[in-house]
């Protein structure tokens, strides 16, 4: 069984689930060399993301932007991948559990399966299908075009196993395949199977199931989607026509509000609402009308706030701030009425809407739950993991460690930040020096080939029917044989074959090639193959050309086999004129520096710093000011009770006195320069100035409590920020005995031009702070004025224990600020308008907490953006490489980015998002040597005329005009785009492997006579 | 012209187009054999001179294939490419060959449908207009 190749017991982690989650946290562990078993209930892998459409906030089919991670060409990843498998028993502890999993059967032989169809056309009542996504044991890790189609059948609902078993011509269909049970050895267990969608049908008032035209935000999705069943086409379901008005119904099943809902917040629906809006109105402009019916909108992720404003400013999409109590059905037209009352109104509305989406949530079913009591890992009452009170990957039972939804509600950024937490996490329980080593291969010293003329040999595959069934492979490798300096024209079969691997080695050996052509499949997946071949016969593998002739090729002119013969020669012909100009180029490969720097000595750099070293990683960690633990110093509980003060000093003092952390405080970063895994740094170090070496960059350096000037904010002292009067119910409780009156206004400095994004903490802070209060003098009358209340995911339940313990929450609008005035005696007038009564009120203060939140750390982020090279958002918190998939990553390769100088997080996240960037810091630390490539652009200094022009074109800064006078591109930072190579308006620059003539030569090779 | 088959040339950036239609093939989409792929790092790195010597060498069409608006591998490599097309279908109005033959496209990785669809089009706007005048001359 694949599960035991080469590695030793405690090397190995099981993961559960294969979702996004599942396979972020696989991946990582894999790139860090080591062993995974990831496992899936389901018969094909992908989880819920893969029905989506598009996702927020990019708008973008995600799945492609994923899917290549899962290919990772030229290497192999040490995953074990066991799709409709679960865990049925645990035993053992962290570094030793013993897992017996057993895998349901598919009924069809993978080996034999060609994914023909023809079991799908005779029998699609039991016949399953995904295409795109296949889950065939590691081959599709690596390709999945090379398998791009996956069948499994159910059995159960066959109406006639033999006919079905005969209907196979390859004789795939093993009818009485059997259960496989089987026991594997993990050192610890990452638990990532999301949740399930709560199923509206349970209610009473929308109408769900019944009316064909209320549909479910993922049924909404699927009728968007290309592969869906009206084929991207915008239809209703009851008469497929397209809708012209559409309504969406935030907090179905969520925030407890109809019977049978569940307590929380499910956290994702306002933003995928938004996104579904939002996409429907950019395909349809203003032929569709789209409505927004919610109580608050929680946009409170990293630039999601903009994405609403622009929804509501720029799209036209209509917000309704009101819950819809029934919808009724037309029983002519199916057309559906929604009747609501708009808060601010008295009188109840109609309106008439053609289709309606409810947005519903996520819930925990019971076959987790069962898993969850097998594992042995608590759940809350929610069923959602009980996690560790600051790092809530951690689960109850050593050495298991959950992600994603199963750990509570969230969105796609932040189950990534999770999965990349339990990876790294995960790693503590393994052996460290049991890292699967790097595959690795002598190959003999490269034939010097400058002085020949060009020989080359041109290879056809014909990959089976894929190239041989549509052309004659033989006639095309013949029309080559007498193209001038083609010495070798020769059918390989299946290329990528090790016997054919071998026959053109031989090849280029026995006749001296000095260049090589191979017509075959994409070179984005088997470039590294053939150049593999190209290395061990002595050649440079940079004298290779690929002629995508299959994917490029027979594949797409199936339908005409005339036209096919000549479209591959044409594509051999431009190969082979390019191969002429290829010239031998040498990769630039540099020593891994294992050490790593980290900026900023706050709770995620402490985080950081600390998983790292324990893990017997090197760390610098520079702190700007004279001590350690930044804004969490100030903060003395979560909402949920934790003590922040002692966790803090323990972390404070477990960095300190660490062996592999250095310390450096009063530390500036000053200059810098090198590349992942070859970094140099220039600190200031009090008065002294040294530079460091390291491989690894972490940005931790947060963000700053905000302190705006406005409603008296330090002009008075009954006038606090939440941070203030968190810091006064700790230390002088006795002072809020005598309160009558607390007033909290939100969004103080926050969702405001000057700082248009949302703090994300304070509607949280609010209600902590209230509910302390009350638990202190609960004859206090305390007022909350807030614009949204964003207490997303398990949050809820708090402001709903504050609303019930008769905390008053007022909405007011940015155009209707609250005012207050200081009355003389110590108290504040706060005037406000309440829109239910719909008049002003006064009230006399006696405390005024303004939920201030934060600013980006400007000038740092500022500062260090230009020292490191690193883009930044318009409002100077780091920008990630993806927002959606890479949300730790910077784009600049070894640079990571963690907690508030990302955005406005709380502590839990930010620990989260330190260990995630330790996590993803980890599959670079192991790695021996870091290979830049070789597409690197170079400069001719006779042709330079020190223009500037490329120094202003590189999107990465790298060109500079050296002292000499000319422009210089160093190597181990060019990315190789050959942007500064067109716009060079001297020719001065080319970029290796696709210079100038090489183009050329590809286009003269196309349009050659015949 | 009645049997006249054009030839379009496309400058297809690796990271999406170049990705997008080896989709295309895995999933089998056919598309006119018209279209001729040439795959570049980044758009960005489509010199005008490159598109320039397609034409002189006979195209009838070139398309240049980018990655979606703020997808780009190379933050603002299709970006740039975009300019240098506007330039060129002005400066191919001037001399007579037609700014509409030369195309810039955004397709992501994963849009095969949408490359096959993309080439489709172009292959029959292209025959529409006929042969390209360099080639006539």
């Amino acid at each position: 069984m694949q599960g035991e190749k080469g590695s030793s017991t405690n090397n190995r982690v099981l993961v559960i689930g294969a979702g996004v989650g599942g396979m972020r946290a696989a991946l990582d562990l894999a790139e860090a060399g080591r062993a995974v078993v990831l496992i899936d209930k389901a018969y094909s892998i992908g989880g819920l993301m893969t029905q989506l459409d598009r996702t927020f906030p990019t708008n973008n089919c995600d799945v492609c932007t994923l899917s290549p991670s899962l290919s990772e060409s030229g290497r192999e990843l040490p995953i074990d991948l066991m799709t409709s498998t679960e865990v049925v028993e645990l035993k053992g502890d962290a570094g030793d559990f013993k897992v017996r999993l057993t895998t349901m059967p598919r009924y069809i032989d993978l080996e034999k399966c060609t994914a023909c169809g023809d079991c799908l056309a005779s029998f699609p009542e039991c016949v399953r299908f995904t295409p795109g996504l296949d889950p065939r044991a590691p081959t599709c890790m690596r390709y999945p075009q090379a398998t791009p189609f996956a069948f499994s059948i159910d059995m159960s609902r066959c109406r006639d196993i033999q006919e079905l078993v005969q209907v196979c011509k390859a004789g795939a269909i093993i009818p009485d395949e059997k259960a496989i049970s089987r026991e594997v050895s993990v050192g610890s267990i990452v638990v990532a199977p999301g949740a399930q969608l709560f199923d509206p049908g349970n209610l009473d008032t929308y109408g769900y199931g019944t009316f064909p035209n209320v549909v479910t935000s993922m049924e909404y999705e699927r009728i968007l989607s290309a592969s869906g069943p009206t084929k991207g086409e915008l239809l209703r379901p009851s008469d497929s026509k397209r809708p012209r008005k559409i309504a969406w119904i935030q907090c179905v099943g969520s925030r407890g509000l109809q019977a049978g809902a569940n307590p929380y917040c499910s956290s994702a629906c306002c933003m995928y609402a938004l996104k579904e809006a939002i996409v429907t109105k950019e395909r349809f402009f203003n032929d569709i009308e789209t409505t927004i019916f919610f109580m608050d909108m929680r946009t409170s992720g990293k630039d999601y706030e903009l994405y609403y404003q622009r929804a509501r400013n720029d799209l036209g999409i209509r917000f309704v701030r009101s819950r819809p109590h029934t919808v009724d059905q037309d029983a002519e037209t199916r057309d559906l009425h929604i009747s609501y009352m708009p808060l601010g109104e008295n009188a109840l509305r109609e309106e008439s809407f053609d289709m309606v989406v409810l947005s519903t949530g996520f819930q925990i079913s019971s076959d987790m739950q069962e898993l969850a009591e097998r594992l042995g890992i608590k759940l809350n009452k929610d069923n959602f993991v009980e996690g560790d009170r600051f790092s809530h990957v951690a689960t109850s039972r050593r050495g298991i460690y959950a992600c994603g939804l199963f750990e509570s509600p969230k969105d796609i950024p932040e189950t990534m930040v999770q999965a990349s937490a339990a990876a790294c996490n995960a790693s503590v329980h393994l052996d460290p020096s049991g890292r699967t080593p790097e595959a690795r291969e002598a190959f003999p010293p490269e034939r010097d080939v400058s002085k020949e003329e060009p020989r080359i040999g041109v290879f056809v595959c014909d990959c089976e029917f894929n190239i041989g069934g549509i052309v004659d492979v033989n006639d095309v490798v013949k029309s080559f044989e007498k193209v001038p300096q083609v010495v070798v024209s020769k059918m390989i079969g299946h290329g990528c074959s090790r016997e054919s691997l071998d026959l053109v080695r031989q090849a280029i050996e026995e006749n001296s090639l000095n260049r090589v052509v191979v017509g075959a499949c994409s070179p984005r997946t088997h470039e590294p193959l053939f150049q593999d071949t190209l290395r061990r016969a002595g050649l440079n593998k940079y004298l290779l050309e690929m002629a995508n002739i299959r994917d490029q090729g027979t594949w797409v002119h199936m339908d005409r086999p005339a036209e096919a013969v000549e479209k591959v020669k044409e594509l051999l012909r431009m190969a082979v004129s390019r191969v002429r100009l290829a010239r031998p180029l040498a990769d630039h490969i540099v020593p891994m520096n294992r050490g790593v720097l980290v900026v900023g000595g706050g709770v995620s750099g402490m985080t950081a710093a600390v998983s790292l070293a324990d893990l017997g990683f090197r760390v610098t960690l520079a702190e700007k000011t004279g001590q350690l633990g930044g804004v969490a110093k100030i903060i003395s509980r979560t909402l949920e009770g934790a003590d922040v003060r002692s966790w803090l000093e323990s972390l404070v003092q477990k960095t300190a006195s660490h062996g592999n952390i250095e310390v450096l405080t009063h530390c500036s970063v000053v200059d810098h320069c090198g590349t992942a895994g070859m970094f140099t740094t220039g600190l200031q170090v009090g008065s002294d100035y040294r530079k460091i070496d390291h491989g690894i960059t972490i940005l931790a350096t947060g963000a700053i409590p905000n302190r705006p000037d406005e409603y008296l904010l330090g002009k008075h002292e009954a006038v606090m920020t939440q941070l203030d009067l968190d810091g006064l119910l700790e230390k002088n409780a006795s002072a809020v005995r005598g309160w009558k009156n607390v007033v909290m206004i939100q969004c103080v400095g926050s969702r405001v031009p000057e700082n248009p994004n949302c703090s994300r903490i304070c509607c949280q802070a609010a209600v902590k702070n209230a509910l302390r209060i009350l638990d202190i003098n609960p004859d206090a009358m305390v007022y909350v004025l807030y614009r949204d209340m964003r207490t997303y995911g398990l949050q809820e339940e708090y402001y709903t224990k504050a609303r019930e313990r008769g905390v008053v929450f007022v909405q007011y609008e940015p155009d209707q600020k609250p005012s207050v005035q200081s009355n003389g005696n110590g108290r504040l007038k706060v005037r406000f308008g309440d829109p239910i009564l719909g008049r002003d009120l006064i009230l006399d203060a006696d405390c005024l907490a303004l939920s201030t939140g934060f600013i980006a750390n400007q000038e740092t982020t500022d500062q260090l953006a230009s020292v490191f090279h690193l883009p930044k958002t318009n409002d100077s918190y780091f920008l990630e490489a993806h927002v959606k998939l890479r949300p730790i990553d910077m784009s600049v390769p070894g640079f990571f980015v963690a907690g508030t100088a990302h955005a406005p997080k709380t502590i839990a996240e930010s620990v989260a998002q330190a260990q995630a960037a330790a996590g993803r810091a980890l599959t670079l630390l192991a790695t021996e040597t870091i290979n830049l490539g070789a597409s690197v652009a170079q400069v001719d200094r006779a042709k330079c005329a020190a223009c500037l022009i490329c120094v202003r074109a590189c999107p990465f800064e790298v060109p500079y005009i050296n002292p000499e006078g000319y422009s210089e591109i160093d190597p181990a930072k060019c990315q190789g785009c050959g942007v500064c190579a067109s716009e060079c308006p001297a020719k001065a620059i080319q970029l290796m492997q696709y210079e100038d003539d090489q183009i050329i030569a590809e286009l003269e090779g196309l349009f050659e006579r015949v | 012209m009645e049997n006249f088959e054009p030839v379009v040339v496309a400058f297809a950036c690796h990271y999406c187009a170049y990705t997008a239609a080896d989709m295309a093939g895995t999933k089998r989409l056919s598309y006119p054999p018209n279209v001729k792929i040439i795959r570049v790092p980044c758009t960005g790195k489509v010199d005008m001179i490159h598109i320039m010597k397609a034409f002189e060498k006979g195209a009838d069409g070139v398309c240049v294939a980018a990655c979606l608006d703020g997808d780009c591998h190379f933050k603002t490599g299709n970006v740039r490419a975009a300019r240098h097309v506007d330039y060129l279908k002005k400066f191919l109005d001037e001399i007579g060959v037609g700014g509409e033959r030369l195309e810039m496209v955004s397709i992501s990785a994963g849009m095969g449908e949408k490359f096959a669809q993309i080439a489709t089009e172009i292959t029959e706007k292209i025959r529409k207009l006929g042969p390209s005048p360099v080639r006539i001359a």
